[in-house]
């Protein structure tokens, strides 16, 4: 087991204003290991930005403890806590540039306290202009750059003193979508080519299925529940857990775009014969490889009618889900049924009557 | 020449010494010029001090604030002419006479200061608070954020708060023209009004505007030049 880079050991805060206690932070543990990208979702409020400033000591928790790089970010004084801060990067929703200084100035800024010479900070900026893409902007101010093209200002100059961490509030919330790609795929590079560990929050699952390993999930001040993104996708606990995964695999929406299709908008769960019925198949991993459809026919007569189907690549193992209508004798299919349990399906029978518009 | 002369007769006989007009111009620069760096210098420190004791600041300090806050508060609150009465006595104490234009510069300062203040402290607190933040994430420490961040980003709002006070002050060192001050103010009270030379008045007033409107003007130019 190597050393985590992160971690917060039952942390607590509680806001006061006006007569009224926010918890906003209850009783957290967090770790994040070295390299990950460790993504937290979570809906506004649900105070993923207080906890992610917990990690830089931008907010002092009221309770417990900040562990980072192995130091104990509460026992340091405000110079050496100043000096780790360096060590972590940070961006922001809202770029937060300098609009008063040239892009090359703002990443400059970040290394003003550094023993670098003139000369040498010069090509440091210029180093890290062109790992984000950005050195022929170097002599514009912030107002005349796009979105994306802040934020790769914002996180050139969260890396300008070699962090091992970089932390991401949002930082693609005030993107356009193909924006958002573009960046998270620079997060993803960088992650690579520097090792660096990244801690992505968001409430977009869409950004977290991009880039991240591992995911928590928040909800009013706690983290309820985390685990690898496979896990999480694959086999989710908590209601909002599996309400986030359906807005990326819009299966919800699907089901109805589905059934609302002429040929079958007539069905009623009375229409289906005894012979068939109308199941959501989700499979992973290795399962996929099977031919599984062929089989249920083979083996049990079983005919399958793919009403829809979608296969999504999850750190690089195959998720699929399927709307099928099943057809067959009651008692094969019954066998049907649980030999795709046995291959690791998953079988949820949809009940016309309960779905959708009718 | 002999335009001026038919139309404003008394404006070129109170034109030369040292309270004619060329005496009275040089008094009101000297009496804006001096009252506007002291309270200039006074009123950052002091903006800045509200800016970073406030509950949101860079370090809140509710003790410090409030004083400051109060006193602050009050000053602004006693009129002009009235704060020329009070600080009578301790103007003497310091410059050892209440008339003239150096002894004007107590109650000027006493007025700008606090005004100008309340001026940095509105301008400065519009910085982005994201921006302070990103600074402080990066390792700054809050003396760097005052200077690095806060007065380079809130330059331009600075520079149109200064010009506000400014052009106050002209306006206040005016009225201390009318109570021996000296100055333009002191021109068009003493001769124009008491002697009903309403050129000179006029003209007095002209010579106002021309300082009001340069200033403004200045400080549109560098508004414009800092703003990106
Ligand atoms: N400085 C503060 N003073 C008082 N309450 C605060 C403060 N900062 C945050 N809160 C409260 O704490 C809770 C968590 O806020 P936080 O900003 O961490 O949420 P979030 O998950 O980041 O939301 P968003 O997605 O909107 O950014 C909210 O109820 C918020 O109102
Ligand atoms: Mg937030």
């Amino acid at each position: 087991m190597t050393i985590p880079l992160v971690e917060l050991k039952n942390v607590d805060v509680k806001f006061k204003s006006n007569h009224k206690v926010i918890h906003a932070i209850d009783h957290v543990n967090l770790t994040v290991n070295r390299q990950d990208i460790f993504g937290i979702i979570g809906y506004s409020g649900a105070g993923k930005s207080t906890l992610v400033r917990l990690i830089n000591l931008l907010q002092k928790p009221d309770q417990g403890e900040v562990i980072v790089n192995e130091q104990n970010l509460l026992e340091l004084n405000s110079k050496q806590l100043r000096k780790s801060r360096k060590k972590i990067g940070m961006i922001f929703q809202h770029f937060n540039l300098m609009n008063a200084r040239t892009i090359f100035n703002n990443v400059a800024f970040a290394l003003k306290g550094t023993k670098l010479s003139k000369e040498q900070k010069k090509q440091r900026v210029y180093e890290l202009l062109n790992l984000v893409g950005l050195s022929d902007k170097a002599q514009a101010y912030p107002s005349q750059l796009s979105g994306g093209q802040k934020q790769r200002v914002g996180i050139a100059r969260a890396l300008a003193n070699k962090p091992n961490l970089l932390i991401s509030d949002e930082a693609t919330s005030a993107l356009d979508p193909k924006t958002t790609e573009s960046i998270l795929n620079l997060l993803k590079d960088l992650n690579k080519k520097l090792g660096l560990t990244i801690i992505l929050i968001t409430h977009q699952m869409e950004a977290i299925k991009q880039i991240c390993r591992h995911v928590a999930v928040m909800e009013q001040g706690k983290i309820i529940e985390t685990g690898s993104i496979y896990q999480i996708f694959t086999n989710p606990r908590q209601q909002l857990t599996k309400d986030f995964i359906n807005t990326t695999t819009h299966l919800k929406e699907s089901i109805n775009v589905i059934l609302r299709q002429e040929q079958i908008s007539y069905l009623t769960q009375e229409d289906l014969t005894q012979e068939e019925k109308m199941f959501h198949l989700f499979y992973f991993g290795e399962t996929t490889d099977l031919p599984l459809i062929s089989t249920l026919y083979q083996k049990f007569e079983v005919s399958a009618n793919i009403l829809y189907g979608n296969i999504e690549m999850l750190q690089g193992k195959p998720i699929g889900n399927l709307i099928v209508i099943l057809s067959g004798k009651p008692n094969m299919l019954e066998q049907a049924l649980s030999f795709l349990k046995e291959a690791q399906v998953k079988v949820e029978e949809i009940d016309l009557n309960l779905i959708g518009g009718k | 020449m002999d335009l001026i002369a038919k139309y404003f007769p008394n404006v070129i006989v109170n034109w030369q010494g040292d309270y004619g007009f060329v005496g009275a111009i040089k008094q009101t620069l000297y009496m804006t010029f001096f009252s506007a760096i002291i309270a200039g210098i006074l009123g950052l420190g002091i903006g800045i001090l509200l800016l970073i004791t406030d509950k949101n600041g860079l370090t809140p300090h509710p003790i410090i604030y409030s004083v400051l806050d109060k006193i602050v508060n009050i000053l602004r609150s006693i009129p002009f002419i009235i704060m020329l009465a009070l600080l009578a006595s301790f103007t003497r104490l310091i410059v050892h006479t209440t008339i003239g234009p150096t002894a004007a510069l107590i109650p000027l300062i006493a007025s700008a200061m606090p005004f100008y203040a309340r001026q940095v402290q509105n301008a400065l607190v519009q910085v982005d608070p994201g921006v302070i933040e990103a600074a402080q994430s990066m390792g700054e420490s809050n003396l760097s954020i005052i200077f690095n961040v806060y007065l380079v980003e809130g330059l331009p709002e600075l520079v149109r708060a200064s010009v506000m006070t400014i052009i106050s002050l002209i306006g206040l060192t005016a009225m201390a023209g009318a109570v021996g001050a000296g100055g333009l103010g002191s021109l068009a009270v003493n001769i124009g009004f008491q002697r009903f030379e309403n050129d000179v008045t006029i003209v007095a007033t002209i010579f106002i505007l021309i300082l009001v409107f340069l200033i403004q003007f200045i400080g549109d130019v560098l508004v414009k030049h800092l703003t990106h």
